[in-house]
């Protein structure tokens, strides 16, 4: 059986085989004013693919993407795409940029073909071609037959699609999406992975969210973030491989199930009608429960709570 | 709820500002570039004379400032959502509206106090009478100006629920009301200058100035036989020198009338919150939209549908089928953005809207030019207001600074673009007397055209980017339209409207300025330039 730190060490696998896409985030931090350190010492290298960035409310997921998308700045350290400094040269990195914020508004007055004609004359891109593209983005995301409907009158799930259009206006090399499937109805969520999947071939994705399902079906490589630090960066079987042997299923009253959530780290529960079935994680397991295999949502919470422990003890 | 709406005021930013603006009134009071005079009279700087002046600057200004720095109160519950909580909860609309009018005064109150400490500060510095009557001192600020607030806190709460007076037009439809409340019952108190005030300029004085001036008059009237009963309350003395004489001002005589018109400007305030209620959507999501559409709903369901229904679902399609864009850059991509941005200022406006426009369009090219320049541009140079206001503060009300701050070379092309859209939108309507003065020959008019072309939306654009807001624009534009250019005022005429009142030299250099100025403040909002 692994240590907390062989499951959470930085199994940084680089991703030196991408081509010549590569974005390096170097020893980043940010603090906002004289506030706490939303962001520290963060590292990691990209290439082609998909990222998930997992991590809990708070992490630190959306400062760092606000900083990757260069709206804001690093307090501290660097990052570079394609060799070239982020800080002195942003518009290398943005030409080559789709962004998909967390939260973002639309103009109300125009429709979807306006607005996106307008976001491509923003991006400086050439207009014919933009059309074209443009009519191809409405038609992905399932919003050709509302185009010329106001934005203002759009549901949110509808405007979260304008955003994804809006992030793959420019064929962005870079396509960074912050909590893509907040609104979006599960069809349209099995939409959207499948699109991302298609997508990641030729291009970094970075997908940051804190729905475990999303980076499932999509990530070839996981970065988990709490507390504004990298806890963990493998790839989706090798982070299954250091939780393997320490999830079990334990089928206990619903009368005591209060009282194990306090003794035991549990991730799942369901109620059937021979009791309450609960994954439990860690190395001890409670009396009567049954090895089974893990999931990523078991290693996402049990290196979490790696971290939070020994954040405790330092 | 209305410590909880006025602590919400207080934690932030702009709130600081509000009060600076209150110091500076306090300041410009003790420096002399607002000075209450009575031809060569001026009261001894007493503690009744400093309170009653610093409740008439308080009452005259504060109620025109005032009420854009408040109006925004519901607008504010609605932008974050807490307006959906409020509305699930047992609280009446008429609650609601007299909490946000007690909101909206305690923070013009709280401006009031500052003005009220600084006449302090101002009787100690200028020495001219050390002992403080504190009934002389604050009864002028606590029984003329709180009135006056209190119904301007009731007024921009009223507006705030009424579909017209909610948007930027209410911000230029008050400054109308303002002066007229301000001016008044003032013409027929005037004509009566050896006579007692009447009774109803009591009821009718909205600030205090007439109640103040016509005691204030009739004392000197007393002292000098000669005085002719002329009176001012001025900023920056127009170049006059300072008045020469002196007088003791005991203070305000508190007859009956007087107490009870201030109590129905306070109780007016009350009414006008209650009328709010009757109009307020309560968040409703339906009727803020049917507030907000410019057409027909065009949701399959009924009027109740606030938003479109999901399109049906599609035969699934592939990322793989879209068209690889060209890697070279648009030739002409600014002027593309240009008129992207030109579609986004015009775009959603009412068909009237666009029929006026042209109408003054057209007045510009027809009518005899001097009526054009003197008139015409006056008015086709304002019916645009609510379109210049957004700019620079468009991208923050929509949210979508973070999609166009995230895109290549965004600082040097969008702002430029925005500012010659808004260029454009100004020779759009006012272009007719430009092309005139041009062929006349009238080279200094073209100039202070041209100027005035520049220099709107660059104020504009600085006050949005700086402001996030478009209230700034409406409410200083207004004021300032108003008294240069439609008033011909020499120094202040940005539009150039008259030979004698153009200045081009100077406000194409501020319009330079500005545009510095706005550079610099969206560079300070990006992560990057």
């Amino acid at each position: 059986m692994g240590t907390f730190t062989e499951c959470c060490a930085f199994c940084i696998h680089g991703w030196l085989a991408g081509g010549t896409l590569r974005l390096s985030i170097e020893r980043v931090s940010k603090q906002y004013g004289r506030g706490p350190w939303a962001l520290r010492e963060f590292s990691l290298e990209l290439g082609t693919g998909v990222l998930g960035l997992l991590g809990p409310n708070g992490a630190g997921k959306t400062t760092l993407m606000s900083i990757l998308a260069t709206i804001t700045r690093a307090t501290e350290g660097r990052v570079t795409w394609n060799g070239s400094d982020v800080a002195a040269n942003p518009d290398a990195l943005r030409s080559a940029l789709g962004y998909l914020p967390q939260d973002f508004g639309v103009y109300p007055n125009l429709n979807a073909v306006e607005f996106l004609e307008y976001l491509a004359a923003v991006k400086g891109l050439d207009a014919v071609a933009s059309r074209k593209r443009i009519d191809e983005l409405l038609n992905l995301v399932n919003l050709a037959d509302v185009r010329k409907r106001p934005l203002g009158g759009y549901s949110g799930g509808m405007k979260q699609r304008i955003g994804i259009a809006q992030a793959l206006l420019n064929d962005p090399k870079l396509l960074i999406v912050d909590e893509p499937t907040a609104g979006l109805d599960p069809e349209e969520r099995v939409r959207f992975r499948n699109l991302l999947s298609e997508l990641s071939g030729e291009r970094i994705v970075i997908l940051s969210t804190h729905i475990v399902s999303d980076v499932e079906a999509t990530a070839t490589e996981i970065a988990m973030i709490s507390q504004g630090r990298l806890v963990a960066h493998a790839s989706p079987e090798e982070l299954l491989r250091k939780v393997e042997g320490r999830v079990w299923e334990w089928v206990l009253p619903s009368a005591e199930l209060n009282a194990a959530r306090q003794r035991y780290l549990i991730s799942n529960t369901t109620r059937r009608s021979d009791g309450v079935h609960a994954r439990v994680l860690g190395e001890n397991p409670p009396s009567g429960a049954q090895p089974v295999p893990p999931n990523l949502e078991d290693a996402y919470l049990y290196c979490l709570s790696q971290h939070r422990a020994a954040a405790v003890a330092a | 709820m209305v410590r909880a709406d006025f602590l919400e005021r207080v934690r932030r930013y702009s709130f600081l500002l509000t009060i600076g603006f209150a110091v500076y009134l306090g300041y410009a009071a003790y420096a002399g570039h607002i000075m209450l005079r009575l031809d060569e009279y001026r009261g001894i700087y007493n503690s009744a004379w400093l309170g009653s002046l610093m409740a008439l600057v308080a009452s005259a200004f504060l109620s025109l400032v005032g009420f854009y720095i408040v109006k925004n109160s519901i607008q504010r519950d609605q932008d974050t959502r807490v307006g959906r909580i409020l509305a699930t909860t047992p609280m009446t609309k008429a609650f609601y509206t007299l909490a946000k009018t007690a909101s909206n005064f305690a923070v013009l109150a709280s401006m009031v106090l500052v003005m009220a400490a600084a006449a302090v500060c101002m009787q100690f510095l200028r020495a001219e009478d050390s002992h403080l009557d504190w009934w002389a001192l604050l009864a002028p600020l606590f029984l003329l100006s709180l009135p006056c607030m209190a119904f301007t806190a009731a007024l921009a709460v009223l507006f705030e629920t009424l579909p017209i007076l909610r948007t930027g037009m209410g911000n230029v439809i008050y400054f109308f009301l303002w002066s007229f409340l301000l001016i008044g019952p003032a013409p027929s108190v005037m004509e009566k200058r050896n006579q007692p005030i009447p009774a109803i300029a009591y009821f009718a004085d909205f600030t205090g100035v007439i109640s103040t001036m016509g005691q204030m008059q009739a004392t000197v009237r007393g002292i000098d036989s000669e005085y002719k009963g002329g009176s001012s309350l001025s900023i920056g003395g127009g170049g006059e020198q300072p008045p020469s004489k002196r007088f003791v001002w005991r203070g305000l005589t508190w007859n009956m009338a007087l107490f009870l018109g201030r109590l129905t400007w306070t109780v007016g305030a009350m009414v006008l919150g209650l009328i709010a209620a009757a109009f307020f959507h309560r968040f409703d999501p339906a009727r803020e939209w049917r507030a907000r559409a410019s057409s027909p709903s065009p949701a399959a369901g009924g009027a109740a549908d606030a938003v479109l229904a999901e399109p049906p679902p599609k035969a699934e399609q592939s990322a793989a089928h879209l068209t690889p864009l060209p890697q070279t850059r648009a030739r002409n991509s600014l002027l593309g953005l240009v008129g992207a941005e030109l579609r986004l200022m015009l775009k959603g406006k009412r068909w009237w809207w666009y029929v006026v426009a042209a109408g003054l369009s057209v007045a510009c090219l027809v009518s005899p030019l001097e009526s054009a320049r003197g008139g015409v541009l006056i008015a086709a140079w304002i019916w645009p207001i609510l379109v210049w206001s957004s700019m620079g503060a468009r991208e923050r009300r929509n949210e979508t600074e973070a999609l166009i701050f995230s895109s290549a070379r965004a600082l040097p092309r969008q702002l430029p673009a925005v500012w010659m859209a808004g260029v454009v939108v100004a020779l759009l309507t006012g272009g007719g007397v430009g092309l005139r003065l041009l062929v006349r020959g009238d080279m200094v008019g073209l100039a202070a055209f041209l100027a005035g072309a520049c220099f709107i939306p660059s104020l504009a654009l600085a006050l949005g980017v700086w402001s996030g807001s478009s209230k700034a624009f409406e409410a200083i534009y207004t004021a300032w339209w108003y008294v240069g250019p439609a008033h011909h005022t020499p120094g202040i005429d940005f539009m150039g409207v008259s030979a004698a009142s153009s200045q081009p030299e100077v406000f194409a250099a501020a319009a330079l300025a500005l545009v510095a100025v706005a550079y610099w403040g969206r560079r300070v909002r990006m992560g990057y330039a």
